[in-house]
C-alpha cells in the first residue's frame, strides 16, 4: 500500500501495529511457558510467568494511548480506523490471554510431581494447539491474510474437541481416588482457562478478517464437542 | 430507498479546450444529503454548478449530457434558467450578503420571483426563512442593519435563509464552511441535518469528517471522474476503489 503523504501518520501507525506484534509475542512466549511448566510441573517458574504479565499489561497501556492519540491526531479512515480499532480489540484479546497463562501458572503450586502421563500428554496436546494457534492468528494479523485468519477461525472446533477429551481424563483420574479431589479441580481450571484463550483467538480471528475485508465473518463459528457448564 | 431527484447522465464539461469533467453518471436521491469529495481541481464544483446551470455565465464553458431534475432535462435551451435557479439555490464557500438590510437579503429573492404580494406575506417569509436557517432568535431585533455586520456564521446561515426563501428543491453548498470557525461549522452541520428533511442537498466539502458527519451519500471525484459513489459510511469505512482510500486515508499524491 501507498504512503501517507504525512509521514509522521505513517509512523504512528507503524508503531501502533509493532506493539500490537510485540505485545502478542510477548503473549505467546508467556503461554508456552506457562504450559511447559504445568507439563513439567515446574514450580520454579511460577514467579516468572506472573511476572511477564505485568510486561503484557503495559503494552495494553502503551497501545491504548497510541490508539488514542491516533484517533485525536488523525481521526483515521478506512483501512486506517479498521487497522486501529482491530488493534484495540485485539489487545484487550491479548491481555486476557495473558491472564489465563498467569492464572494457569498459580494453579500448577499444588499438583504433585507424579501426575499419570496420559493425563498430561492430553493437557499437552490442548495446550500445543492453542498456542499453535495463537501463533497463527499473529501471523495473519502481520500479513494481513484473511485466508489464514478464518481457518484459525474454523480451527477452534478442534480446540473444543481436545478440551472435552482433556477434561474426561481428569475427571477419570478424580473418580479413581478422592484424595486427587484437591488439584484435580486446579488442572480443570486450568483446561478450561485454555478453551477459554482459544476462544480469544477466535475473536482476534474475527477482527483480522474485519481488518482486511471491512465485514465480519457471517455466520456461527464450527463447535466441538463441548463441557457442560 | 429515496428516489432519485437528480440524474447525471454522461455529463461531460469543457472549459475551452480543457475538459474539467468526463462522463459523470451519478444520481442524487431526494431529501438526502449527499456529498463530493476530491482533491481540488476534480471537479466537484463544476459538478455541482451544472445542476443550477451556474455554468452559462461562463462564456468559454461547454456542457454535454445529461442533467434531469425531476426527470425533466435542464440543459434545454428552452429551459427557463431564472425558474430553474428558484429551485435550485446555492450557497457559497464565502458568505456573500447583499449589501442590503438582513431583510431585503431575504425578502429580494421572493420578490423578484413574483412571491409575496404585501408586505405581511413578505414578512412571513423572511420570518420562516431565518427559523429554518437558526437565524431568527439572533436577528429578530435588528432586521434593518447590514447583513454584512453579522458574524460570519450568521452570515452563511443569512445566505441559507437567502436560499430557502424562494422556497427550493434542491440546495447546492460549496464549502459552506471553510471560512468558518467550529461553532459556527457545528451551527451549518446541525442546519443541513435538519433541512434535509424538506430539501435535497449537495455538498462539496473537503472536511471528510464533515462528509461522514453530515451525509448520506458521498462521490469521491478525481481529475474530472467520478471515481467511486456510496453510502458514506461504506465510502469511509471500506471503500471498494483504492484512488478513494489512498484520497480519504492521506495517500494522494
Amino acid at each position: 500500500m501507498s504512503e501517507h503523504t504525512v509521514k509522521s501518520y505513517e509512523d504512528e501507525l507503524r508503531q501502533l501495529i509493532d506493539s500490537v506484534i510485540k505485545m502478542g509475542s510477548l503473549t505467546e512466549s508467556q503461554m508456552a511457558d506457562s504450559m511447559d511448566a504445568i507439563i513439567k510441573v515446574d514450580k520454579d517458574s511460577i514467579d516468572k510467568i506472573i511476572k511477564s504479565d505485568d510486561e503484557i499489561n503495559k503494552f495494553r497501556s502503551k497501545i491504548d494511548t497510541q490508539i488514542m492519540t491516533l484517533l485525536v491526531k488523525r481521526a483515521p479512515m478506512a483501512i486506517d480506523l479498521r487497522e486501529t480499532i482491530s488493534s484495540l480489540k485485539i489487545s484487550q484479546d491479548l491481555e486476557r490471554i495473558g491472564d489465563l497463562s498467569k492464572s494457569n501458572a498459580k494453579k500448577i503450586k499444588p499438583l504433585p510431581q507424579d501426575l499419570p502421563d496420559e493425563l498430561l500428554g492430553n493437557l499437552k496436546r490442548l495446550g500445543d494447539l492453542v498456542i499453535k494457534q495463537l501463533k497463527e492468528v499473529l501471523d495473519s494479523f502481520v500479513n494481513k491474510d484473511f485466508d489464514k485468519a478464518k481457518e484459525v477461525w474454523e480451527k477452534d472446533e478442534q480446540v473444543d474437541n481436545l478440551t472435552y477429551i482433556a477434561m474426561e481424563s481428569v475427571i477419570d483420574f478424580l473418580s479413581k481416588d478422592k484424595k486427587n479431589l484437591d488439584f484435580s479441580t486446579h488442572l480443570i481450571f486450568a483446561t478450561k482457562n485454555l478453551e477459554r484463550a482459544g476462544d480469544h483467538i477466535t475473536n482476534i480471528a474475527e477482527n483480522v478478517c474485519y481488518l482486511v475485508k471491512g465485514e465480519y465473518l457471517k455466520g456461527n463459528r464450527p463447535k466441538g464437542r463441548v463441557i457442560q457448564e | 430507498m429515496s428516489d432519485i431527484k437528480i440524474r447525471s447522465k454522461n455529463l461531460n464539461v469543457y472549459y475551452g479546450e480543457k475538459q474539467a469533467l468526463f462522463d459523470v453518471n451519478l444520481d442524487l436521491n431526494e431529501k438526502e444529503v449527499t456529498a463530493l469529495i476530491g482533491p481540488s481541481g476534480c471537479g466537484k464544483s463544476t459538478f455541482i454548478r451544472c445542476i443550477n446551470r451556474m455554468n452559462d455565465v461562463i462564456d468559454i464553458c461547454k456542457v454535454t449530457g445529461n442533467i434531469e431534475i425531476d426527470g425533466i432535462e435542464i440543459n434545454d435551451k428552452n429551459l427557463d434558467v431564472v425558474s430553474l435557479r428558484e429551485r435550485v439555490g446555492m450557497v457559497f464557500q464565502k458568505p456573500n450578503p447583499f449589501p442590503k438590510s438582513i431583510y431585503d437579503n431575504i425578502s429580494y429573492g421572493p420578490k423578484i420571483h413574483g412571491k409575496g404580494e404585501s408586505k405581511d406575506e413578505l414578512d412571513e417569509i423572511v420570518e420562516s426563512s431565518l427559523r429554518k436557517a437558526a437565524l431568527w432568535e439572533e436577528v429578530k431585533d435588528r432586521l434593518d442593519e447590514p447583513g454584512t455586520g453579522l458574524s460570519g456564521g450568521q452570515q452563511q446561515r443569512l445566505c441559507i435563509a437567502r436560499a430557502i426563501s424562494v422556497n427550493p428543491e434542491v440546495i447546492l453548498m460549496d464549502e459552506p464552511c471553510s471560512a468558518l470557525d467550529p461553532i459556527a461549522t457545528a451551527k451549518i452541520e446541525e442546519l443541513i441535518d435538519e433541512l434535509k428533511t424538506a430539501y435535497t442537498i449537495v455538498i462539496v466539502t473537503h472536511s471528510m469528517a464533515q462528509a461522514v458527519r453530515v451525509s448520506q451519500k458521498t462521490g469521491f471525484f478525481h481529475l474530472g471522474k467520478l471515481i467511486e459513489v456510496g453510502e458514506t459510511e461504506k465510502i469511509f469505512k471500506n471503500p471498494d476503489n483504492k484512488m478513494t482510500q489512498d484520497y480519504i486515508t492521506g495517500r494522494f499524491g
